[in-house]
């Protein structure tokens, strides 16, 4: 022990540069002055729940709506018109050129030249009460059509996947900015404490095309980043004890660390040493509530049979069923990644046609169970089901190279595409915006990405014009300027 | 009009706007006076009359400016006709006696004055006096003529003869029978009671407009009519509600609470409808987009039964209550639970036991002292029973409540039946039966119960969801549905509404 504090004012004084001395001789003396001024006034902490625990909440502006946030992303677009999208005249239009007024002054990610329109493949019929349409590609989801509000005029600013994942998730499509899960722990605070609040888990563990930085905390503190867990073997990577180490020797070799970490906190004042402190003591908590929630080797056989899941899995199924499991247990946002629906027509797999449907063979099921499993619990009310992808796909057939593609396939599209909401206070069984007969573009009520974020954020609770973070002299917020909340879809 | 200066022009409503930062300086100037004036004749200090005299002939020239630059202000309209004027009177007075008092002491006119010496004292006395209710009458033109003693504290309140303190923002109650409501009356009103009248009444009419009353609505402000009978489309309250909201002619502004989709629906329709003054709902011809808007207003479901999606608006939204004491929410997190506002302004709270499973009846006694605060109540998978129902039946103001998974029965539940303000209940996997749901299936607001794995029936379902069409018990799947939720896959098992290729 002696020897590691030795070690540390070793360290520290490697630190004192100039401008740390300039940093906190100039903090010290605004410090002194804030303090006099602050002195009768009690707490500092205004503003928050719990002072002192970095990832405490904050207060939102209303009460919230939304108390925890499922997002189911699909990382390389399904096609809206083989799914929800019914465009009948397209119909009509299958294997004629593309009309001249699509193409002109528009880039794609790959179309060339004058493509030929492709017809829906899916079989499309009304649900539910409200009459939803929706293709024989999802007939599980077909049962729970009153629960959803379909949004079919989205449109985005990003035609690549990268870029328009980020967009999706951070509110811009350049590095840097928190995701849309780090905001809502940032802001709501992370409920059960021995979980972290933010738990992202992708269908066999591939990350999306934008890497980590979708679930990033950016520029607010790294407490509020995504944490990934693994479907199989050890939920979370080096958190269980080595052999021989007992859990109070575990104890205690933390107290020291974080003893240490205070330390030099109240030296130089870096709050990543508190997201550090607070991740120590999360981890040791983790040990026991972690391998709990992620073990769904208790759950009866029918609840697994409605997932369609075995137990040891890594699949999307799997995810769904402990997507349930984590915000059974309060945690605030599970983000949930899928790959594979980048339909351009290039390969058996990766196609409007087959590849698509085996895509969703895989997926409607347990999304379908999740709706149905949250509802049954009670928790649906208060959790918001988002389901999406980056963006949507043309009602041309790609012809990429110029080439005639080996399946049907469509290209990237940014100006129309559908996402749905469930429960956490969004409208039951409703159809927001429109697009041409064709699904071009959206012909009534739009929904720009930022106006989506903007909404959730509002469901959660929070204005997302107040919702800021002060950094690099201004104050950040996920919608950046835009954005507004589409009061349509709030029950 | 002699200067342009005299009409509502921008040079006068420039100058007008500063009379609220020039009123100020005749009100101090006089009150030194007079002190000085008291403290010279008591012979507690000791300066000479000329010094008074000075800070009258200041007083008076201030008063004057005031005075002008509060006509120029009142050109822009907008006040209650007579206070203004009550309010006009008192100030020139205040310039006219002020002068009055410097005349008679300046060393120049003192001497010719005849009756100078006498009339200096009341002159002076009447100008402070005059200050002061000049002063009180021009804040009841600004912040309202309550403003002052809206919130007058008790024993003083009860004394004065007050009512209670009434929340400003009105919140619209829910209507028992939407069909037989009078649509003025009973929805347009409470619309506008609620998002407009607070600048639109008949002491405030910004924009000349009142909308307290029909016949005055209709009459309009200095834009014209407020709306026009069977256009709803070209009807000025309905276009600038739709304006964008940092638009300048957007109404209600910018950061006052909105009127909802559902709220313009409602006037919209009903001023389609010709904005009768005395008839039903049922006598008029309904079209889309007001069905869901007046489901809405309804204590339970839409009528149509048809999901719709719109439910009532939550409780919460009108409940404010006083801050809950910091030791008394210290307590709540010293034995575990979790405590957040839940929003700012409201002081409500939400505790959650999900950290602390071993939470039970002897620690309900911590969550009294919240009694008004707790509006979301968790404690599933604690170690409760029957006896902490009765402490929970104490939290008035309780909106959600978990209690799924514990071991309470029947017995307990009955005592969440006074509960006024229950939405949600989850009793999943407890041990609650038909009798249980059935008592509290009665609770007014009450939307949704949760009894999964509980010992409720199906027929108790059926039972109570027919009694109580507002009233959404779900329950879960029992192994035979799953079996045939999984038919879905097959293509044949669900049959589509309407099936096109």
């Amino acid at each position: 022990m002696e020897k590691l504090l030795k070690e540390l004012q070793y360290a520290d004084l490697h630190r004192q540069t100039r401008r740390h001395f300039l940093q906190s001789a100039g903090f010290g003396l605004g410090a002194l002055g804030l303090g006099s001024l602050l002195g009768s006034c009690g707490s500092s902490n205004a503003g928050t729940n719990a002072p002192g625990n970095a990832a405490a909440a904050k207060i939102p502006q209303f009460a919230p709506k939304a108390k925890r946030v499922i997002y189911i992303h699909m990382a390389g677009a399904p096609s809206q018109l083989e799914l929800f999208d019914y465009k009948p005249e397209l119909v009509k239009y299958h294997g004629k050129d593309c009309p001249a007024e699509f193409l002109e002054g528009k880039k794609f990610a790959f179309i060339q030249g004058v493509p030929k329109m492709l017809g829906p493949q899916g079989k499309f019929g009304q649900y539910g009460e409200s009459g939803a349409w929706m293709s024989d590609y999802v007939p599980y989801l077909q049962t729970v059509a009153d629960e959803i509000t379909f949004m079919k005029a989205m449109h985005t600013d990003q035609f690549n996947h990268a870029p328009a994942q980020l967009l999706m998730h951070t509110g811009s499509p350049r590095l840097g900015r928190p995701s849309l899960g780090a905001w809502s722990v940032y802001g709501l605070g992370s409920e059960n404490q021995n979980l972290p609040g933010f738990i992202v888990l992708a269908s066999g563990g591939q990350q999306p095309d934008a890497g980590k930085s979708v679930y990033g905390s950016g520029f607010l503190p790294s407490v509020y980043q995504g944490v990934q867990c693994r479907t199989g073997g050890d939920p979370v990577l080096y958190v269980s004890d080595p052999s021989g180490m007992n859990r109070d020797m575990r104890k205690q070799t933390i107290e020291a660390i974080n003893e240490i970490n205070r330390q030099t906190y109240e030296d130089v004042k870096d709050p990543e040493i508190l997201t550090r402190i607070s991740q120590y003591e999360m981890a040791f908590r983790m040990q026991m509530s972690v391998p709990e929630v992620m073990d769904v080797s208790k759950e009866p056989q029918f609840i697994l049979d409605m997932y369609g899941v075995k137990p040891g899995e890594g699949t999307f199924a799997m995810n769904c069923l402990l997507a349930r499991k984590l915000v059974e247990n309060d945690v605030r946002f599970v983000q949930l990644f899928d790959w594979g629906w980048d339909g351009h027509g290039t390969s058996k797999d990766h196609n409007v046609e087959g590849g698509l449907r085996q895509k969703c063979r895989e997926s409607d099921q347990p999304i379908a169970a999740l709706i149905k499993d949250l509802k049954m619990r009670g928790l649906l009310e208060e959790t918001l089901v988002i389901w999406g992808a980056e963006f949507g796909r043309t009602p041309m057939q790609e012809n990429r190279n110029g080439l005639v593609m080996p399946f049907m396939g469509r290209d990237h599209h940014l100006d129309a595409f559908t996402m749905w909401m469930a429960g956490g206070g969004v409208k039951r069984g409703h159809s927001h915006g429109q697009t041409d007969e064709l699904g071009y573009y959206g012909v009534k009520d739009r929904v720009h990405v930022h106006d989506l974020q903007a909404t959730i954020l509002h469901l959660m609770g929070f204005d997302h014009e107040k919702f800021t973070y002060p950094f690099q002299g201004r104050n950040f917020r996920l919608t950046d300027t835009e954005g507004k909340v589409v009061k349509q879809v709030i029950a | 009009m002699l200067l342009p200066l005299l009409q509502a022009s921008p040079w006068a409503l420039f100058i007008g706007r500063f009379h609220p930062v020039l009123v100020h300086l005749p009100i101090g100037f006089l009150l030194i006076a007079a002190l000085l004036e008291i403290g010279r004749r008591t012979g507690k200090i000791n300066i000479s009359e000329t010094t008074v005299v000075f800070i009258l002939f200041w007083s008076a020239i201030s008063a004057t400016f005031a005075c002008i630059a509060g006509y120029l202000l009142s050109l822009g309209g907008g006040y209650d006709e007579e206070l203004l004027s009550d309010h006009m009177w008192k100030g020139i007075g205040v310039a006219a006696f002020a002068w009055i008092a410097w005349l008679v002491k300046s060393d120049r006119t003192g001497k010719v004055l005849p009756f100078g010496k006498m009339a200096y004292l009341p002159a002076f006395g009447i100008a402070v006096l005059l200050t002061m209710s000049a002063g009180h009458d021009g804040g009841s033109l600004t912040h309202g003529e309550d403003y002052l003693t809206q919130y007058t504290p008790e024993p003083f309140r009860s004394l004065a003869g007050m009512g209670p303190i009434e929340e400003k923002a009105k919140e619209i109650k829910p209507i028992a029978d939407v069909q037989q409501a009078v649509v003025y009356q009973d929805i347009v009103r409470p619309i506008l009671e609620a998002r407009c009248t607070q600048c639109h009444n008949a002491s405030k009419k910004k924009g000349d407009l009142r909308m307290d009353e029909l016949a005055l609505l209709m009459k309009g402000g200095e834009n014209g009519p407020a709306f026009v009978s069977g256009k709803s489309a070209e009807s000025d309250m309905i276009k600038r509600c739709l304006l964008d909201e940092s638009d300048d002619d957007h109404m209600p502004p910018k950061g006052k609470p909105q009127l909802s989709t559902d709220q313009i629906a409602l006037l919209s329709w009903w001023i389609d409808q010709g904005a009768p003054a005395d008839k039903k709902v049922s006598e008029l011809a309904l079209n889309e987009q007001v069905k869901p808007a007046l489901a809405s207003l309804g204590a339970g479901a839409p009528a149509s039964g048809k999901a719709s999606g719109k439910s009532p608006e939550s409780a919460i939204a009108g409940m404010k209550v006083p801050q809950a004491k910091e030791s008394d929410i210290d307590a709540l997190r010293k034995v575990g639970l979790i405590v957040n506002t839940l929003s700012q302004d409201q002081n409500l709270l939400e505790v959650s036991a999900v950290n602390a499973p071993q939470f039970g009846d002897k620690e309900m006694a911590l969550l009294l002292p919240l009694s008004q605060q707790i509006t979301w109540l968790k404690l599933g998978n604690t170690k409760i029973s029957d006896n902490a129902l009765k402490d929970i039946a104490k939290l008035k103001n309780l909106t959600k409540l978990h209690l799924e998974h514990t071991a309470v029965t029947d017995k307990g539940i009955a005592e969440l039946k006074s509960l006024p303000h229950l939405e949600y209940l989850n009793m999943m996997d407890t041990k609650v039966g038909d009798t249980g749901l059935k008592t509290i299936a009665g609770i007014k607001g009450l939307r949704s119960v949760y009894i999964w794995q509980s010992a409720v029936t199906d027929s108790g379902v059926s039972q109570t969801s027919k009694q109580y069409p507002g009233l959404m018990v779900v329950n879960g799947f029992s192994e035979a549905e799953v079996a045939q939720f999984l038919k879905a896959g097959d293509s044949t098992a669900t049959k589509p509404v309407a099936a096109k290729k």
